[in-house]
């Protein structure tokens, strides 16, 4: 082949095989085709990539123009959220308070309270797929609970406004709690429900994974089926339970919709799940629609709030898919 | 092949499809407004009407504030800037100068109507009544006490006015791109703030130190910035009866079965009181319109005349009846007259 | 003979209970996620179906040819240009003289849409012959009626905390037993765009945004979605630059939605000047939302393709590219475009991004085009949600549960493609 490469040498002069030239000239045409295609295919893999460098890029520099008017101390670790700032050189606005903290905490507050649901109903859920159902009622169930997972988030957020909350409320009332209506417990509780399929569908895989010959060995030393899975299957499978834990947790941390629609404005820290919190999506979503000034520090927090949230995530998610990666080489 | 030519075919399209928005985004046949939340109702109202009696499509309304909407009405000429901007204030000379720095040369100011700023709270609450001294001691980021200004310490109503129940002190109100933030700040807060003495007396020696301690309202919890979204203010009430809210008076006007007006100074925000002047805390509503697009964006003629007549405006106009509070019939043929001569702005 | 030993455990022993009291809890947890599902589709659809109708009430109506076409000719267009507005109101006050004062009056228009006038004109630009006549005609009546007439809107409260005075519940009375006011079906809602009036409200133009939305999206996606994963799949060596890609697609397949929508606010409308509010920009932050989920989707289905065909096409003397692209990517398609389905079905119930780029202003008209202003379904919901007029309250369940059957129709097209395609190796 190398020889044909040689532009010097004319292509008839080497085969006098007339089958042979046909194939010589396919092959020649197909380099061309063949460089091209490559060429395509590569620019297409690229913009998964290139996507990422935006995100990064562009929420970093926006970020950057923030932390020239705000300090990322002040960012990061203060304890008050007004984002109050003048907008005309002749008004006299609030100097405006950036601290991410209240924000962070009502974020992991809703989320916490969300795993708190999901996990043993997504858990308990996965382990009767996965164990007990009849292949039927396996085939009918799984398609039902990613029903769940299918509807979009903004009816969530509906139902969590309208049924949800009201629905805490006056169960409050009627024990004797006051039950903020923009508790974190409605949004909590709503976002918890979304999650389940995500939890029950990931740690349905993960129990999968663990050997038959486990459950077998269990068995055989006469240990109920219950048994079997609290103190073999589920032990072995905790690697791979504990991330997709993580990759729910990082779902709910960036869920926008419940939250906008079901959490409260006000940037609140506490810790107490019947007061109304606010999130780091809420404020993105608040800072960024109607108000279209671009260069006040007010509209950049929204990029810095955008950058935590991205880089949270990432963290989570880049953990989660080692320790899964990880336990699924230790059974392969 | 048959299959790869499609998918980059499709690929094509997709590019094709990209590079054609560019040119199209000149040519614009829809008339783009923006601004004032507080205006947002009537002016969707009016589009809607005017795209149902015209042959012209219906305008694209976006509710960005007033300020948000004159920041991007004075971006420039050209129709990728909107050709008309909603205020519930009237336009400062600093965004006078804005626009012209940016070529924005001739805008026509027209007027709407009148609105009152109220202060309401869930209707499972009483009524409150209050001054705009309460107000501005109850909001002010640094409020006088024994002849010394010190950060708001109050709590509750009833530490501001112990005529006042004992709730907690939280009120939602709109952000600084708001008009309706502006007219509360200029004329409830600073109407209240001048009845301190020691603070009136600033004025005349101290006019920035003045404004700053009248304007300014407090940080620390107890004012909530809730964004643009009046609707959204409302809602939170109804789940909230303690708090109160700040907006216009439609939308008391729209949810009077959910909320109600605080009496402020023996007057409850009500239209008649509103009409005569008697509810201290009321303003006047505009609209801007872009004079160079006249002419350049379909309708715009049109839609100043739709929104200036009777049938809009008027005192059994359809507007009215969205909790605008009419002009005078004297008031109204002069806006009128000026709107059909696109007499621009002088300040 | 040995004696056999029972190993079985006793049926009321406690290791028994335990077994079953776990397999109860496994049974709960499902009973618990499926009840909410049932409360929770349950409770929308039955708030939405009151949506699909709308109370009518009948007027008989004075339409003099001077006021509506002084000339007499009969063209649509003179009439178009004439205002209705003043006859409703006449017919309604002939109906009900009894209303007298100015605020009586404003009640008793209140009874009857304030679009009212605008059904009355399209009659008459339907029907010219009925110019100079008095005509009996239906007109759709204002939201707090139709709410009142479906039982949303109770008698029993307060006068001063319903949207419905007394004054107006005597007319509403007296109309319904001469049965002037009745429910019918509400085409309009199919067929018509936003309104400040929520009798008036339809979802056509959120239909149609959300259409031109994923259509874009789609066209942006798929390709490079397919494209992507025949590379990484088919051409790539196994190296670290292929490993990098992989990683940052199954990243990027958990990065939070609203995310997009600020890379979308910085990029495309920011840097690239992109029009603001159109389902241009909205269809490429979708599509770069849904490219992992293409991608993955894609690379499991050229995955199952089994080597002998590679191995056969190779055998025959095929290139590379002709192997892939005659044989292994039309193999593969019914999975890839599964996958792009659901994709597109994601996309289609995303909002917190659409909100990021400004789809969510109050667009009457039907976008007619991927340039032009637009709002998507769910952001038509979550507009609708926030809404303050109760009447918006059923027609955001409503516009949930057609969200709701466009997502089962598209995950059903999934499957019955899966099934019927898919080819088993």
């Amino acid at each position: 082949m190398a020889c044909m490469l040689d532009p010097s040498i004319p292509k008839q002069s080497i085969v006098s095989d007339p089958t042979s030239i046909a194939i010589t000239r396919t092959s020649n045409k197909d380099r061309i085709t063949d460089l091209l295609v490559r060429a395509i295919l590569i620019l297409c893999a690229l913009i998964a990539v290139a996507t990422t460098i935006g995100i990064v890029a562009s929420l970093l520099l926006e970020s950057l123009r923030f932390f020239q008017k705000i300090s990322i101390f002040d960012f990061l670790f203060g304890l008050e959220w007004s984002p109050q700032t003048a907008l005309r050189a002749d008004q006299v606005g609030a100097s405006g308070a950036f601290g991410a903290i209240p924000l962070i905490v009502g974020t992991l507050l809703i989320s916490a309270i969300a795993m708190a649901i999901a996990t043993p109903l997504g858990l308990m859920s996965a382990v009767y797929l996965a164990e007990y159902a009849s292949k039927r009622s396996r085939n009918f169930i799984k398609p039902l609970l990613e029903l769940l997972a299918g509807i979009p988030t903004v009816v969530y957020g509906f139902f969590a406004a309208l049924i949800v909350a009201p629905m805490l409320r006056n169960g409050g009332d009627q024990l004797g709690f006051e039950i903020a209506s923009e508790s974190a417990l409605a949004a909590g509780l709503t976002m918890g429900v979304m999650i389940i399929p995500l939890v029950s569908s990931l740690s349905d895989d993960v129990i999968n994974a663990v050997p038959q010959s486990l459950r077998d060995a269990s068995y055989g030393l006469g240990a109920t089926q219950a048994e079997t899975i609290k103190q073999v299957i589920l032990p072995a499978a905790i690697p791979g339970i504990a991330g997709s834990l993580l990759l729910a947790t990082s779902r709910a941390i960036g869920e926008t919709m419940i939250v906008v629609m079901a959490a409260g404005l006000a940037a609140k820290l506490t810790l107490n799940p019947l007061e109304a919190v606010t999130t780091v999506t809420v404020q993105i979503v608040t800072l960024l629609t109607g108000d279209q000034e671009f260069d006040s520090a007010k509209t950049l927090s929204a990029f810095a709030l955008g950058l935590l949230l991205f880089l949270i995530t990432l963290c989570l998610n880049v953990i989660a898919l080692r320790i899964v990666d990880k336990y699924k080489e230790q059974y392969d | 092949m048959f299959r790869t030519n499609k998918l980059v075919l499709a690929a094509g399209a997709a590019a094709a499809s990209f590079s054609l928005s560019t040119f199209s985004a000149d040519a614009r046949n829809q008339i783009n407004i923006v601004g004032s939340s507080t205006v947002f109702p009537f002016a969707t109202s009016v589009a809607e009407r005017f795209g149902k009696n015209t042959d012209f499509k219906t305008p694209v309304v976006e509710s960005t504030g007033s300020g948000g909407g004159l920041k991007l009405f004075c971006g420039g000429i050209g129709t990728n800037t909107p050709d008309i901007t909603n205020a519930s204030r009237r336009i400062k000379v600093s965004e006078v100068e804005l626009c012209g720095k940016n070529g924005v040369k001739d805008i026509v100011e027209v007027k709407v109507g009148y609105d009152g700023i109220v202060l309401s709270n869930s209707r499972a609450s009483d009524v409150m009544k209050l001054s705009r001294k309460d107000i501005f001691t109850a909001l002010a980021k640094d409020v006088p006490i024994d002849g010394k200004l010190v950060a708001n310490p109050y709590k509750t109503w009833n530490e501001v006015n112990s005529a006042l129940p004992n709730v907690k002190i939280e009120v939602l109100g709109p952000p600084p791109t708001s008009g309706t933030r502006d007219a509360f700040v200029e004329l409830a807060m600073e109407g209240g703030c001048k009845k301190y003495d020691m603070i009136a007396a600033l004025k005349k020696s101290d006019k920035e130190t003045y404004k700053a301690i009248c304007h300014t309202i407090r940080e620390d919890g107890a004012f909530v910035e809730a964004g643009e979204n009046d609707n959204l203010i409302v809602q939170k009430l109804e789940a909230n009866p303690a708090a109160f809210g700040i907006f216009g008076y439609s939308f008391l006007d729209q949810n009077s079965d959910k909320v109600q007006g605080s009496e402020i100074e023996g007057n409850l925000p009500t239209f008649e009181n509103i009409a005569e002047g008697a509810y201290p805390v009321s303003r006047s509503l505009y609209f801007y319109v872009k004079k160079a697009h006249v002419g350049v964006v379909p309708g715009i003629e049109e839609f100043l005349a739709e929104f200036t007549s009777e049938d809009a405006v008027g005192e059994d106009g359809y507007l009215a009846e969205k909790g605008l509070i009419p002009m005078t019939e004297d008031e109204a043929e002069a806006v009128k007259s000026a709107v059909a001569n696109l007499t621009p702005l002088s300040m | 003979m040995t004696d056999t030993v029972d190993i079985r455990i006793p049926a009321r022993s406690p290791r028994h209970r335990s077994e079953r009291r776990f397999r109860l809890y496994g049974m709960a947890a499902i009973a618990v996620s499926l009840g909410f599902l049932a409360l929770m589709v349950g409770s929308i659809v039955l708030r939405g179906t009151g949506a699909f109708q709308q109370a009518f009430v009948n007027i008989e109506i004075n339409l003099p040819a001077n006021k509506i076409d002084p000339d007499g000719t009969g063209d649509p267009l003179v009439i178009k240009k004439s205002r209705f507005g003043s006859l409703v109101k006449k017919a309604m006050r002939e109906r009900f003289p009894e209303a007298k004062s100015r605020k009586e009056k404003r009640q008793l228009y209140k009874l009857i849409s304030a679009t009212a006038e605008y059904g009355v004109r399209d009659t008459v630009v339907a029907n010219p012959k009925l110019v100079g006549t008095r005509a009996s005609l239906w007109v759709r009546a204002s939201s707090d009626v139709d709410m009142f007439l479906k039982g949303n809107i109770s008698a029993e409260v307060a006068e001063d905390q319903r949207r419905v005075s007394d004054l107006q519940l005597g007319w509403i009375k007296d109309l319904h037993d001469k049965g002037q006011i009745e429910k019918r079906f509400n085409t309009q809602f199919f067929t018509s765009g936003d309104s400040r009036e929520p009798e008036q409200a339809g979802i056509l133009g959120a239909i149609i945004g959300s259409a031109l939305t994923l259509l874009v999206c789609f066209l942006f996606s798929f390709p490079t979605g397919v494209l992507s994963a025949v590379y990484l799949e088919e051409f790539a060596h196994k190296g670290r630059i292929n490993r990098i890609i992989e990683v940052n697609i199954n990243n990027l397949a958990a990065v939070p939605s609203i995310v997009f929508g600020l890379l979308g606010l910085a990029i495309f409308l920011n840097v690239f000047g992109f029009p603001r509010s159109t389902p241009l920009v909205g269809g490429m932050v979708l599509a770069l939302m849904t490219l992992p989920t293409i991608i993955i989707a894609s690379r499991a289905s050229l995955r199952a393709v089994p080597p002998s065909i590679r191995e056969a096409a190779f055998g025959l003397g095929a290139s590379k590219v002709q192997t892939t692209f005659h044989h292994v990517v039309p193999l593969a398609m019914p999975g890839m475009l599964t996958g792009s389905i659901i994709g597109m079905a994601q996309a289609l119930g995303e909002t917190a991004p659409l909100l990021m780029i400004g789809m969510v202003a109050f667009i009457v008209d039907l976008p007619g085009g991927v340039t032009e202003a637009a709002t998507a379904l769910p952001v038509q919901i979550f507009l609708w949600a926030d809404s303050p007029e109760r009447g918006f309250l059923e027609k955001t369940s409503a516009a949930i549960f057609v969200l709701l059957i466009f997502l089962v129709l598209m995950n059903l097209i999934a499957i019955v493609l899966r099934r019927r395609l898919e080819t088993r190796w």
